[in-house]
């Protein structure tokens, strides 16, 4: 940080300096073949990860079937009981789902969000015949929010899980905000139930990956460096300040992109872009998908078939005609086609 | 008769006044502006330039002036200042990290001698994100009370809910009515 000016300082001990810079660089070139090294490993970890997956998520969910077949002609007590902990187990195998997004392929994701779908709407139904709804926010949570009652709260020291889905988690949210800052080389993932229509900030991030499966309402990226960085439909605007060297995509209302070098922009954006004190960015239209990509679509509002991704207004560059340096379409042949097999 | 009684007398008969939304970019001034005349709110870009609208509003003809926020366009705010009877200045009530920046510009356009006499609104924009800071927190970030040179006043408010917005505007209305029109 203070290089320039420790050389300015002493100049007898310029050498000194430059061959410690020499020394730094090396050591970081050594450090990055060891992390792609790191990289290859993991990936063969992912499919022994994958299998351990499928057996454990069956298991768990055969389980799961099973308490809730054993409910009929039960007490009301006891099924009471048992609703409750087939609640609290689907709640843990949506997050276990969650947890292993990463490594799974979208065909096995949404197999096993497809079973989970069919395990939370059995549990819906049994309950509805069995108890009485005052006792039970489900049914207001289903109405509120349609996502969380797809994907529940994985929250498993909620009393209930009304509380989880109803005042507890509203309450929990009020005037914070959602998002994470600090991390380097980490891979993340946040699913609907964390973002949805929340404001998500996320800053100093270096070499992370990061995916946000949901609609947050606002997306602030702040001092962000060599990401990669794929989120689900915003509802309003994106706003990006001092960014580099990473690859961004998402669909949003707005784009406004500002000191930002050398980045890559997947874009769907229903009204404009625009770059202020940027250069080297440049624009593809918006490739990456998920499976609940088009559920997330309709509850940000956005139009689908409005994609104004190649009209960027540089800040810097109003000159009309003559177009703007610092921004630039990636030529078809350089875009990117495949997300989520890469690692 | 003194050239601002002149000025007085003139308003009064059209009832006219001018407004000059300002604030950081991605504040949502046009959001606020276009949602306030019922247009749609989904295709608003960043804003180039400047939007001028005028409503009427309570028997009041409001010529409203919506200038863009981009740091680059700060500059040229000032060439808007002339003859405008109140300020609103737009806050985005989530955006944290710019709270700071936000509290320069506004203290900076409340020394400009042009703005003088003009009535201030802030709204706290955004109330409807659930990060969003309340009221309170941003008249305290603002230091709002610090300000002994306009009549001001600050309200929670969201431009995609329109909760609000309507309360703003009558509050200035009223504001600037009763320094302008009642006076003799
Ligand atoms: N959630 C939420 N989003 C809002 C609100 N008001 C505006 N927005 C969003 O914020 C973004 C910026 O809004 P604009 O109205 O374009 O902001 P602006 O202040 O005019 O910005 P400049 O023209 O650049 O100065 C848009 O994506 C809006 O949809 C609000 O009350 N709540
Ligand atoms: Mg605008």
């Amino acid at each position: 940080m203070d290089e320039a000016l420790e050389v300015g300082d002493k100049l007898d001990t310029g050498a000194d300096k430059v061959q410690e810079r020499l020394q730094k660089r090396h050591q970081a070139r050594i450090e990055d073949v060891e992390r792609r090294k790191e990289a290859k490993e993991s990936q063969s970890v992912a499919e022994e990860k994958g299998e351990y997956f499928y057996s454990a998520f069956n298991k768990e969910r055969a389980a799961v079937e099973e308490l809730l077949s054993g409910c009929s002609g039960a007490d009301r007590a006891t099924m009471t009981h048992r609703l409750e902990e087939a609640t609290d187990r689907i709640g843990q195998l949506q997050k276990f789902l969650n947890d292993s997004v990463l490594f799974l392929t979208q065909y096995d994701l949404r197999q096993a969000q497809a079973a989970l779908q069919k395990l939370q709407s059995t549990l819906a139904e049994m309950r509805e015949d069995a108890l009485p709804k005052k006792k039970f926010a489900f049914k207001v949570r289903t109405k509120a929010a349609d996502k969380a009652s797809v994907t529940p709260a994985p929250n498993p020291d909620a009393d209930t899980p009304a509380a989880a889905g109803g005042t507890k988690r509203d309450g929990a949210t009020a005037s914070e905000q959602y998002g994470f800052s600090n991390m380097s080389d980490v891979l993340v993932t946040r699913t609907a139930e964390e973002i949805q229509k929340q404001d998500v900030l996320l800053t100093h991030l270096t070499n992370c990956k990061v995916r946000l499966l949901g609609s947050p309402s606002t997306l602030h990226l702040k001092h962000i460096d060599s990401c990669e960085i794929l989120c689900g439909p915003v509802s309003s605007s994106v706003f990006i300040d001092h960014c580099r060297n990473s690859t961004l995509a998402f669909p949003c209302q707005q784009l406004r992109t500002h000191h930002t070098t050398d980045t890559q922009v997947y874009l769907h954006v229903t009204s404009r872009a625009i770059i202020e004190d940027c250069r080297g960015v440049s624009f593809a239209p918006f490739s990456w998908s998920y499976p609940s990509l088009e559920e997330d679509f309709s509850v940000s509002g956005l139009d689908k078939n409005r994609n104004n991704w190649n009209q960027v207004d540089d800040f810097n560059w109003l000159a009309a005609g003559t177009p703007s340096p610092n921004w630039m379409v990636i030529p078809e042949a350089d875009r990117k086609t495949n997300w989520d097999t890469e690692n | 008769m003194g050239l601002l009684t002149i000025l007085k007398k003139m308003k009064q008969k059209e009832r006219e006044m001018r407004l000059l939304m300002l604030g950081l970019d991605n504040a949502g001034k046009t959001t606020i502006l276009k949602k306030f005349n019922g247009e749609d709110v989904s295709t608003i870009s960043p804003t180039l330039g400047f939007n001028i609208k005028t409503l009427e509003h309570r028997g009041f003809k409001l010529n409203i002036w919506d200038v863009g926020g981009q740091k680059s366009l700060r500059s040229y705010w000032r060439n808007y200042f002339e003859s405008t009877d109140g300020l609103v200045w737009v806050v985005d009530s989530a955006d944290r990290l710019r709270l700071e920046d936000c509290r320069q510009e506004l203290s900076a356009l409340l020394l400009e001698e042009r703005l003088a006499g003009a009535t201030l609104l802030v709204f706290a924009n955004k109330q409807d994100l659930p990060g969003a800071l309340s009221k309170e927190a941003i008249r305290e970030a603002l230091a709002l009370d610090e300000i002994k040179s306009h009549h001001w006043c600050i309200i929670g408010c969201s431009a995609v809910t329109g909760e609000n917005l309507l309360t703003g505007v009558d509050w200035l209305l009223d504001d600037i009515a009763a320094r302008i029109f009642t006076a003799d």
